[in-house]
């Protein structure tokens, strides 16, 4: 961020040259680069900007499944989504799953990361234990942890000899998959801590044992500050990837909503109506009004850095 | 940049080039060699949604129909079970690229546009096939019919069951000299006769396995039971709710009061079956139980659910044939497919051994089987079906059954009261009744598509 406040500072006297140097070096670059990105282009507008605008249109519509015979509604859609108590319990499902698993993945992985920076015996294995899940498609983790979570013959239940109904009782549904999301998702961000920890000068930690701090005091002090920018990164990612949630949880749930409905997520509601209820318009309504939550909370984040770091200057 | 340049960008072009043209010799090549593997005439293209043991069972009928008819070509697909597979065969339908002949819940077909993406089956080629009206119980016929058409072949019926282990209840002396258990006719029995059954149980087992926490059975459960009581869903004009809430409660009630009383162990919910296999003494299971128990070798019986409420009723569903909409149907292929569909539907002897019930009845009185165990035990269902209303959203895991269902097991879970649920029912029901089919804009009332 500070390379940026330079540019503007010097920017100002040379802004004409600059711009004028900046297109000719974009027309230039197309020449030869456009054809390379040419093929990305293609697929990303056919897979992503022409769904999305279609997306937009059709939350306009009274579209189904099937295609044919739409007529234009204006924003009923919209009306009935924001009175519609369904969609505002799946929202409250995926931001409680979000509530749960973003503050947990990130302290688990500060402390995973912690551990396989200190310990000097077989560090590949330590790394590979905790990061090997992330590489499991959702699929096997979700039913990895179903047979897990399996009241008679699971293993969890086995191990800590108690009859928990894991997947059946709604006051626990929840935390199972939870609990499964971290097991399995919790290396990426072990992997970024692990990066920033390694990237900490060590003369630091010197200085600092020099001038008699104990280990808590270096933890508190020199660690957990240097690897402020990461945790912000990784705070950031789990949220908006958490508010996502979607197929771990359906998988453990065999597709259904949960016992008593309690773990229908956002992007389970929107599946359901597009394809159970065959109100394609109305699911593509609710998934733009998530897009914009989701959009929201991205910018938030950007606002909130920027304050900071204007505050930090 | 110059010439060793451009070379390099001629060749990239011409590997690109013949990278495209690859793929569509191979294209061509698919195409090709599909229309060489059929010498038949006639290709009839059929999906449907069997896998496992039923899946095995319908291609072992496929393949005896193709050894008697070499002059038809069945491509069968087998999809993912449920609204994938209902999804695919809608936008097929919707965009003229149907197979010839699919299968789907009996339920299912109101709310799937009949007439715009169902087409209706020949009567008369049928019945030069082999297959009339009067081969089939009257009342599942007309829920095949819609708008004086026919819609849907009956192929089966699948029920829920009370499976019983005779080895435990001839313990608790709940046998009668057949060796069958001994008859049920109010809840006051049914629940004596599951404390004997108890006191024979062994020890680390529940009572009875009734997929408390499950939403599709309860909600099964709770049709078998409400309809043994006589309730109603609406009026005949579908514009009405007469869902009585006194009676729901009381199904209700019934179906908490094995939590309540001990029987049903709130932890082991979904593995009923389990728990049955190794020594419990009732589980309530659909039909498709059958197979696995019979694979297990143990000595067990089956009988439609109790009549606890006085009357026999036990929910039923059932897959059936249907021609999904296709502009230019007709011809050679569509006789194909309504001789493939009364084929299979008269030779359902083999898809008895997956537990359903053939809806072709002249099955039902042959020998074989009647010498088919535990089938023939509960054959009686076919004549006291339970089945849900007649309306759009209504059918296997349907919108009705995904409103009500988890609304049902709250009540059982005892997480809300009986009475409480019984309103929501009602309140869901009346929402139901005034949502619009997305499919052709109509509520329940407007759509009429009662036969």
């Amino acid at each position: 961020m500070t390379t940026a406040s330079t540019e503007t500072v010097i920017a100002p006297p040379r802004t004409k040259t600059a711009a004028l140097s900046a297109t000719a070096r974009r027309k230039q670059g197309f020449q030869h680069g456009g054809w390379f990105v040419a093929p990305f282009l293609a697929l990303f507008v056919l897979f992503v900007i022409w769904p999305l605008v279609r997306g937009v249109y059709l939350s306009f519509t009274d579209a189904n499944i099937a295609g044919d015979s739409a007529n234009f509604v204006g924003l009923d859609n919209y009306r009935e989504a924001l009175q519609d108590p369904q969609m505002w319990d799946a929202l409250g499902h995926s931001a409680y799953f979000t509530l749960l698993v973003v503050p947990c993945i990130t302290v688990l992985a500060f402390l995973l990361a912690t551990l396989a920076h200190h310990i000097e015996h077989a560090k590949w294995l330590w790394r590979l234990c905790f990061f090997a899940p992330f590489l499991l498609p959702s699929t096997v983790a979700g039913n990895l942890w179903q047979w897990l979570f399996n009241p008679g013959t699971g293993m969890i239940n086995h191990v800590f000899g108690i009859e928990t109904p894991w997947l059946t009782d709604k006051s626990y549904a929840m935390l199972a998959i939870v609990i499964t999301t971290l097991w399995w998702t919790v290396g990426f961000s072990f992997l970024l801590y692990l990066a920033a920890l390694q990237g900490i000068p060590d003369h630091l930690y010197e200085a600092a044992k020099l001038d008699g701090a104990n280990a808590w005091h270096r933890m508190v002090h020199i660690t957990v500050p240097m690897l402020r920018n990461i945790t912000g990164l990784v705070i950031a990612l789990q949220i908006l990837a958490s508010l996502q949630v979607f197929d771990q949880a359906v998988v453990m749930m065999d597709f259904s909503p949960g016992p008593e409905e309690s773990t229908r997520t956002f992007v389970q509601f929107t599946l359901e109506e597009g394809f159970t209820s065959y109100r394609v318009g109305y699911a593509s309504a609710i998934s733009i009004i998530f897009f914009v939550i989701i959009a929201a909370v991205a910018l938030a984040r950007m606002w909130l850095l920027r304050n900071r770091e204007e505050t930090a200057r | 940049m110059g010439r060793p340049d451009l070379n390099r960008r001629q060749l990239l072009g011409g590997i690109g080039g013949l990278a495209v043209a690859g793929s569509f010799g191979f294209a061509a090549l698919g195409t090709g060699a599909d229309a060489l593997a059929s010498g038949a005439d006639t290709r009839v293209r059929y999906w449907n949604l069997f896998s496992g043991g039923d899946g095995a069972n319908m291609i072992a009928m496929l393949d005896s129909f193709r050894k008697e008819n070499p002059g038809i070509d069945v491509k069968d697909s087998t999809f993912q079970w449920g609204n994938p597979f209902y999804s695919k065969l809608a936008m097929a339908a919707a965009g003229n690229r149907a197979p010839d002949l699919g299968v789907m819940h009996l339920g299912r077909i109101t709310g799937f546009s009949p007439g715009r993406l169902l087409d209706p089956w020949d009567v008369d080629l049928l019945a030069k096939y082999g297959v009339r009206e009067a081969d089939f119980n009257p009342d599942l016929w007309k829920r095949a019919v819609i708008d004086g058409e026919l819609y849907a072949l009956p192929l089966d019926i699948h029920v829920q069951l009370c499976f019983y282990r005779k080895d435990v209840l001839k313990k608790a002396g709940l046998l009668d000299d057949d060796g069958r258990i001994v008859p049920v006719t109010s809840t006051g029995e049914w629940f004596d006769v599951l404390k004997e059954a108890k006191k024979a149980t062994k020890k680390g087992l529940q009572a009875i396995g009734l997929w408390i926490n499950d939403q599709n059975f309860q909600w099964w459960f709770f049709v078998a039971f409400y309809t043994q009581l006589g309730g109603t869903w609406f009026n005949a004009a579908n514009s009405e709710v007469t869902f009585d809430t006194d009676k729901a409660t009381q199904v209700l009630e019934f179906l908490r009061q094995h939590i309540t009383d001990g029987y049903a162990n709130p932890g082991m919910g979904s593995v009923g079956a389990e728990q049955f296999m190794n020594g419990a003494p009732f589980a309530w299971e659909g039909n498709w139980s059958v197979p696995v128990f019979s694979g297990a070798k143990l000595d067990y019986g089956a009988t439609p659910l109790p009549p606890v409420f006085g009357k026999q009723a036990t929910h039923a569903e059932s897959h059936a044939f249907v021609l999904p909409h296709q502009s230019e149907r007709g011809g050679a292929t569509n006789e194909a497919a309504h001789r493939l569909a009364a084929y299979v539907v008269q030779h359902a002897q083999q898809w008895a051994a997956g537990g359903h019930i053939p809806a072709y009845t002249p099955t039902l009185s042959t020998a074989a089987y009647k010498e088919l165990n535990p089938q023939s035990e509960y054959v009686s269902a076919m004549d006291h079906q339970a089945t849900e209303p007649k309306v759009w959203f209504a059918g296997s895991t349907g919108i009705l059954a995904q409103r009500l269902g988890p609304v049902i097991v709250s009540s059982t879970m005892g997480s809300a009261k009986p009475e409480a649920v019984a309103r929501r029912m009602k309140g869901a029901l009346t929402q139901l009744l005034a949502m619009k089919n997305p499919m052709d804009g109509q509520t329940a009332a407007q759509g009429g598509a009662v036969a």
